[in-house]
């Protein structure tokens, strides 16, 4: 090997020196031209990225939530309101000491053990938030309590969230709905630049069909922080836009009526202004307070059974048959269709059987009405008439004439689901069923049974079509929301309107209000109050068949859940009238019994104290 | 040349860099702390002091300093001994003398003083090769006070001593043999350090280094900062007091070891090239000292102060931007602390007094 040139006496140690020297500046040179070629590669290349790391640490955004809009009633009563939340926050960069800032306040307002346990889990779990929530839910007095306090610690904050609040509770609970968590299938529909520091959105009813309007546009402000997360200074900011209040069309002095006559009852009514379609009152029993309901997700299985669903809005997804609520559209068919004139007279016996069939379809009354014509059929609700008028229609004829008031179909209402229900057809139960269509079928269809199913919303809704004796108006519950006829709705307008006579739509409404002010009406000694000149029809819906063979029809021995369903249908005044009302009240009994009554004084509550006062 | 003798000052270009490299040091440090003017006239203070204790060594002849050199050593080692035993406590490690108010890191002062006890030591027997016995005594004079340093404990200080240490005995002539030697052991010795004697956060800071987004929040977080307010400084720099990085507290340590952030986010690349042409003026200088010197003890001291130099910024250069682990090593005449400008301008002082001589 080569003696290497370093390796020299001590003579030369001069020498030696100077190379060894040179040597290590060289070495030390190469190093420092690597360094600035790093800080080159730091500074000029990649400034972009550094820039926008920086940036990104010192400006923090702040996106400020809208406040939601404000729901009222028709009179500008407030419906659903925001209030604020006050909660003691510790923001952890700023407290110096948070036992003694714990101290403090426990001395101010008791914290329980449970509370400053759980805030110190929290400050573990999310040491990385700059404040922690130590208690929420103040009362005024506590928050005072903390004000007064708060200038000796830094760190202690008092912050106010908004919270939803509904001053009707359960009265309005189905219509307004109610507000919850953004849940992850929300997040898919929701537009995320708009709810990115929301906490809530509507779940149903009209907070969330109007959840667009009612959320509002989220403003921000950009700010200065230091690395400890304290604001330095404001950089640039917009402000929210609140979201848009509602009026609705409810009055609550009606609605609070309504839902008052279904204390201890399960079922729902709908009251509708049959000139404009506002909805008056819409109830369904039972209901929860969706005031509890922001706290928590749902009711647990057990309680929701034990109440009889009282999530469930029986308005538009209760599927009813309509019994003999039917039965005047069914004699308009027949009129229609000349099947049957209005002076026509029929025996009607105690039962109706078909040709070669041995099955006995029962009347309700079991002698039988006798001679009947087509009036004393819906007055006294002659079961076998309507048998023998849908026999001789048959099934194609009463569905296609079903279709023109919408049954099968959406009434249009404003709210976020509503249920089609079940237009009895012949492709219908080979569908669903899987059997062909029996002439059975078409017959008890004559009486509003079977696989015939309507909403509460869409009795009324067809109630207010015959109220106006063919105009049709699509309900809303918006008062602002002015629906657009479609063109099959005008189709239908214009056959109801102008195909079919007056004096069919005469016949059927003048039978309606005899069934309410004619001594032998099912309805007449519903309500004594004669003045409004109520129109009605009753129906009772029978849940369980009993035996071919009994013909008695007192049902008070059954068990509550198969009790008939008690339907109701009418509108006042008989003359261009201003209310419509269904009401379906499940396993209670007849129609004339627990629905007419009800809804008879809602009407005449509406009319006599309602009415008169906003004439005033 | 102006060959001032009553000040001491024998290169006036030289001073003047020090002097003005110093000066800025005392504004930066004003942006570094906030502007808090507190801070820089304490910082001042101690500067002037630092500058009054240069041309004071400065105008000792450099051969009464050589005799010195063995007791300044020692008075060193009895120092190093006080701090372990009556040092002040900060954050678990003893590494300041406190008194009247004044403290004192002596690990910082050793930088220097180590460098001038091998070159005492060795300019002794200047006619001889350094034999093997030689170098076991060397090493002996560089393990002491490491032992003490590394007992605080500081491994950090403890390295950088160590390398200035072996820069001073390749400057004075270790044959090539035991320096290859040396280097295997080094290999040897390097993972078993690791294994056996490394402190789980000495490991954390090495890892770190290696992937500082492994722990963003913990001990990769003075890292990433402070890359973030090197890079984001860009060419020009944000200017004077605009630093975010620096006046929004992100960085740590602002006004000791990362101070170069703090200039590099303010002034740019453009004014890290022209701090370094100054630094650069200083070291052609001290070379220019090293090479005229004409005793071999000062030839040795010269060259070994001016590597340990250039050693040092590089060290807290790439400290500042992750290239190293921070080992606590402060920038030369620009970060803010006493014991580590004592150091330097003890050095310095020592530069014009060799220069006085040549």
């Amino acid at each position: 090997m080569r003696k290497s040139f370093l390796d020299v006496g001590r003579v030369n140690s001069e020498r030696l020196f100077a190379r060894r020297f040179i040597l290590l500046l060289t070495a030390l040179s190469i190093l420092s031209l690597l360094l600035i070629t790093r800080l080159y590669y730091l500074q000029v290349i990649s400034y972009e990225h550094f820039d926008t790391l920086s940036e990104t640490n010192r400006i923090k955004y702040i996106p400020t939530p809208p406040r939601r809009g404000i729901i009222y009633d028709r009179n500008n009563i407030v419906l659903a309101d925001n209030s604020s939340l006050y909660s003691i926050e510790i923001n952890l960069n700023e407290a110096k000491d948070i036992k003694r800032i714990l101290d403090s306040v426990n001395k101010e307002i008791s914290l329980t053990a449970k509370e400053i346990k759980i805030f110190h889990k929290k400050k573990l779990k999310y040491s990385h938030h700059n404040s922690i929530i130590l208690k929420s839910n103040l009362t005024e007095s506590e928050i005072a309590k903390v004000l007064a306090i708060q200038y000796k610690h830094d760190g202690l904050d008092i912050s106010a969230s908004l919270l939803r609040e509904y001053p009707y509770k359960k009265i309005t609970s189905h219509v307004l709905g109610h507000i919850g968590y953004i849940d992850k299938r929300d997040l898919s529909t929701l537009d995320k630049k708009k709810y990115q520091n929301s906490k809530y959105t509507g779940k149903t009813g009209i907070e969330k069909y109007y959840e667009n309007k009612l959320h509002g546009i989220p403003g921000y402000k950009h700010v200065e922080i230091n690395a400890r997360g304290r604001q330095v200074r404001d950089l640039d900011e917009k402000s929210a836009i609140p979201g848009k209040d509602i009026y609705l069309t409810i009055d609550i002095e009606l609605q609070k009526y309504m839902y008052s006559r279904f204390q201890g009852y399960t079922g729902s009514s709908v009251a509708i202004n049959p000139k404009n379609g506002e909805i008056l009152g819409m109830i369904s029993a039972p209901a929860v307070d969706p005031n509890q309901k922001l706290w928590k997700l749902d009711l647990d299985q057990e309680q929701a059974t034990k109440l009889k669903s009282p999530m469930f809005n029986r308005a538009t997804h209760g599927l009813y048959s309509p019994g003999s609520t039917i039965k005047p559209v069914m004699a308009l068919n027949g009129l229609h269709r000349n099947i049957v004139s209005a002076s026509q007279e029929f025996y009607a016996g105690p039962f109706f059987q078909l040709p070669n069939n041995s099955r006995r379809f029962r009347d309700w009354k079991p002698k039988g009405h006798g001679i009947v014509d087509l009036e004393k059929s819906i007055i006294q609700s002659c079961d076998v008439y309507f048998y023998m008028l849908a026999n001789n229609l048959g099934i194609d004829k009463i569905s296609s004439f079903l279709k023109y008031f919408s049954f099968g179909g959406k009434t249009g209402l404003d709210m976020p689901y509503e249920s089609p229900g079940v237009l009895p057809t012949k492709k219908w139960k080979l569908k669903n069923i899987g059997t062909n269509w029996t002439d059975g079928d078409t017959v008890i269809t004559g009486i509003g049974q079977g696989y015939f199913l309507t909403t509460p919303i869409q009795l009324a809704y067809a109630t207010s079509i015959i109220a106006n004796k063919g105009t049709i108006v699509i309900p809303k519950l918006n008062k602002d929301s002015k629906p657009i006829k479609s063109k099959e709705i005008l189709a239908k307008e214009d056959f109801l309107k102008n195909i079919i006579n007056l004096k069919d739509w005469d016949a059927i409404t003048n039978a309606m209000y005899k069934v309410v002010n004619q001594q032998n009406g099912t309805a007449y000694w519903t309500t004594k109050n004669k003045k409004n000149n109520i129109s009605g029809k009753t129906g009772t819906v029978q849940v369980y068949e009993l035996s071919q063979e009994t013909d008695i029809r007192s049902k008070e021995n059954l068990p509550d859940h198969l009790k008939d369903h008690s339907l109701y249908i009418g509108f006042a005044p008989k003359e261009n009238p201003t209310i419509v009302i269904a009401t379906v009240i499940e396993n209670v009994g007849s129609g004339s019994k627990y629905a007419a009554p009800i809804s008879n004084d809602i009407i005449n509550y509406y009319l006599d104290k309602i009415r008169e006062k906003n004439d005033e | 040349m102006m060959n001032n003798r009553i000040l001491g000052i024998t290169d006036f270009l030289l001073f003047s860099m020090i002097f003005l490299i110093s000066a800025f040091g005392l504004i930066l440090l004003y942006s570094a702390t906030n502007q808090d003017i507190d801070v820089v006239i304490k910082q001042g203070t101690k500067l002037a002091f630092c500058f009054v204790l240069m041309l004071l060594i400065a105008s000792i002849n450099i051969n009464k300093l050589k005799l010195l050199t063995p007791y300044i050593y020692l008075l060193c080692l009895m120092l190093l001994m006080v701090t372990l035993f009556w040092g002040h406590d900060s954050k678990g490690a003893k590494r300041w003398i406190l008194f009247y108010g004044f403290s004192l890191q002596v690990s910082e002062i050793l930088k220097i003083i180590v460098p001038m006890m091998l070159a005492w030591y060795i300019s002794n027997y200047e006619d001889k090769e350094i034999e093997f016995k030689k170098l076991i005594i060397s090493f002996i004079i560089v393990f002491i006070p490491i032992a003490f340093i590394v007992k605080q404990p500081d491994l950090g200080t403890s390295l950088i001593i160590l390398l200035c240490g072996l820069i001073t005995l390749f400057l004075s002539g270790v044959r090539n043999q035991h320096i290859k030697y040396l280097i295997g052991l080094f290999l040897i010795v390097t993972p078993l350090m690791w294994k056996f004697f490394l402190l789980p956060y000495q490991k954390q800071r090495i890892l770190t280094l290696i992937e500082p987004a492994s722990d963003p929040l913990g001990s990769g977080y003075h890292i990433i900062q402070s890359k973030i307010a090197v890079g984001s400084g860009g060419f020009f720099g944000k200017g004077f007091l605009n630093g975010t990085q620096s006046q929004l507290e992100f960085l740590p340590e602002r006004g000791t070891d990362f101070i170069f952030a703090v200039f590099a986010e303010e002034f740019g690349f453009l004014g890290i090239l022209i701090l370094f042409l100054f630094y650069l003026a200083i070291i052609i200088r001290c070379i220019n000292i090293a090479i005229r010197a004409k005793k071999y003890y000062s030839k040795i001291l010269a060259g070994s102060i001016t590597s340990i130099f250039i050693l040092l910024i590089l060290t807290n250069i790439s400290m500042t931007i992750g290239l190293l682990p921070v080992v606590g090593v402060t920038l030369p005449l620009l970060s803010l602390g006493g014991s580590s400008l004592l150091s330097v301008f003890i050095a310095f002082g020592i530069m014009f007094s060799i220069n006085r001589r040549n």
